[in-house]
């Protein structure tokens, strides 16, 4: 069922495009990196010429990869919420849920089948992205990357919130109003999420309504933690602007009971749209 | 596997918000007959069969499919359901939907489906997109693909739905030949004349109750007249109003009353006395659509008494 989900899916214009749009990316970022390293930076000012020769590969690294990761993010989050949010209703509006339900198989079975579909594409589709990043990137200006096994990780967490959340609302209003819930969603915690690294740079500054809000946000979506694990990982380790991360957006460490929680919180979307599907009549 | 009594329902009630689609419903069905589910649109007739597969929960009652609970997925091996109206990919080829559903159900081969194909007159399609198929062409893949193999247990919801009469012919012999193969079969059709072809056993509903049930023979009545079937039509009309029958023409015999049950005996005395070549005599029963709105009359006459 699953096998046959992702099938579909592959036949699906919205994903031949997504994929066209990855070949696209990485191609121009490839130009643009190769271009990058063979130009030569001059400030025109005495001081800043100084400060720039100060910085290695390493440095370059670390501004390539701060820049594409949100592009190659609203890509692949873009694409997750799109198939996630019509796979299952679909399904039920083309007649065929009763079909696959009558046969020999269990309505969580089939539930997980359908909704791991658009997961695994669109995973496999980040990988390409920021795996095509990271190699393009360290072609260039060799680096060595932070954590690749947190980057991985995290960005299974971030699809995974986006993914259940989307799953789950599709199943309870229109695929469209979930779409856009969801795309809100994701834009405030990821405004948030960029104030919470600020904030933990200059602890006690902020309001202190603010900061309640910025952690009732990120515990109500966790998505944008996963985000910022994705680039924290890919990063150099060994680049000299380190200190100035939070201003990118990107903590010293994104800590794993964050990424915990964006699970945890996954499984219960993932349970409520379920109690929602198994109490379905087609 | 037990096979009597191979679908049971026992006082099953089902509610849609305010609307009552099914009431203290009870039903049994024995393998090896053609069964099929007749009454007025909104009659519960769906809703009965989405209950025996799992697909809508009944409010109270039980029913099981081979001693099985229907919520068990164990109950619907060897079942297989076509519904109304599945719309299956566009992209897909019947060879990748068979592929696909045996990944699934693991119960026939590929040259069990081509068997069926052939059976439907649909075996040069299997290459060919579902997207560039006719509805009926399609509605013939889609039963050569539920039916693959060797069913126990097949539900059809109206399986002539968008085929010409060529494609009713193919679809009647399919369901004729998965009875001989031992299958029990289930339509829900408003095709009176296609039920009646194939069913041996009929169950009507109405307002989510069950009014009648039994065989098709014995539910139709006697219809107090008699059909001679005989190329000489105006003579026998003559010969037998001599006799002091009633007659009219009709297509290519003569229908004749009878003044009661007992008579037929003596009309055949009658018509072999006039001497003139016939080539068959019978009593003639009410059709399975005379049946259905007789009973279905009845039913609504008793609603209005239970209102006044």
């Amino acid at each position: 069922m699953f096998l046959n989900s992702v099938e579909q899916l592959l036949r699906r214009k919205i994903v031949l495009t997504a994929c066209i749009a990855t070949v696209a990316f990485l191609g121009l970022y490839w130009w643009g990196i190769s271009a990058a390293s063979s130009a030569e930076l001059n400030m025109g000012n005495g001081q800043a010429d100084q400060a720039v020769a100060m910085l290695g590969p390493a440095d370059a690294a670390l501004a390539a990869i701060i820049t594409a990761g949100p592009l190659a993010a609203t890509l692949v989050t873009a694409l997750i919420i799109v198939i996630g949010s019509s796979m299952l209703p679909e399904e039920i509006g083309q007649g065929r849920m009763p079909f696959w339900l009558s046969l020999p198989q269990t309505r969580l079975k089939v539930y997980l089948s359908i909704g791991l579909a658009p997961l695994a594409v669109s995973y496999a589709l980040a990988l390409i992205l920021f795996g095509g990043i990271l190699v393009i990137t360290k072609i260039y200006f060799p680096f060595i990357p932070r954590n690749i096994p947190l980057a991985l990780f995290s960005m299974f967490a971030w699809l995974t919130v986006v993914w259940a959340a989307v799953m789950m609302l599709s199943l309870v209003i229109k695929k469209i109003a979930s779409m856009l819930i969801v795309f809100f969603l994701t834009a405030v915690a990821s405004l948030f999420g960029g104030l919470y690294e600020l904030m933990k740079m200059f602890p006690g500054d902020a309001p202190e309504a603010l900061e309640s809000v910025t952690k009732t946000i990120m515990y109500i979506f966790p998505a944008d933690r996963g985000y910022r694990g994705v680039i924290y990982g890919l990063i150099p380790g060994d680049a000299l602007v380190t200190e100035n991360l939070a201003f990118f957006g990107v903590s010293a460490s994104v800590p794993s009971a964050h990424l915990i929680y964006a699970f945890l919180w996954s499984i219960v979307l993932l349970s409520i749209g379920y109690w929602k599907f198994r109490r379905m009549d087609f | 596997m037990e096979k009597d009594n191979l679908i049971r329902v026992e006082n099953v009630s089902k509610s849609f918000r305010k609307v009552q689609a099914l009431s203290d419903f009870n039903l049994a069905v024995n393998s090896g007959s053609i069964f099929s589910l007749l009454g007025p649109n909104g009659a519960g007739k769906t809703t009965l069969m989405k209950i025996l597969l799992g697909l809508v929960g009944s409010d109270t009652g039980s029913v099981t499919i081979f001693d099985l609970p229907v919520s068990s997925p164990l109950s619907r091996r060897g079942v297989r359901y076509l519904p109304e109206n599945v719309t299956f990919p566009s992209w897909a080829t019947p060879a990748i939907l068979f592929r696909q559903l045996e990944r699934i159900r693991h119960e026939s081969s590929v040259e069990e489906f081509q068997f069926r194909c052939k059976e439907l007159e649909c075996l040069n399609l299997m290459k060919r997109p579902l997207g560039k198929m006719s509805r009926g062409q399609r509605q013939r893949v889609a039963l050569s693909l539920i039916t693959s193999g060797k069913p126990d247990l097949v539900l059809l919801d109206e399986p002539s739905s968008g085929l010409d009469p060529g494609g009713r012919i193919l679809v009647r012999n399919l369901i004729l030949s998965l009875a001989s193969e031992g299958a029990t079969v289930l339509i829900n059709s408003h095709l009176l004349g296609e039920v009646e072809r194939v069913c041996d056993t009929a169950t009507f509903i109405s307002r989510g109750r069950l009014i009648a049930e039994g065989k098709l023979d014995s539910l139709s009545r006697q219809t107090g007249l008699a059909y001679i079937e005989t190329d000489n039509a105006e003579k026998m009309i003559l010969s037998l109003e001599e006799r002091g029958y009633s007659c009219r023409k009709e297509s290519k015999g003569v229908v004749a009353e009878l003044k009661d049950s007992t008579e037929f005996r003596s009309m055949t005395h009658s018509v072999l006395d006039t001497g003139i070549q016939f080539s068959g005599i019978n009593q003639m029963r009410e059709s399975l659509e005379d049946v259905f709105l007789r009973i279905m009359d009845k039913d609504s006459e008793r609603g209005q008494d239970i209102v006044s």
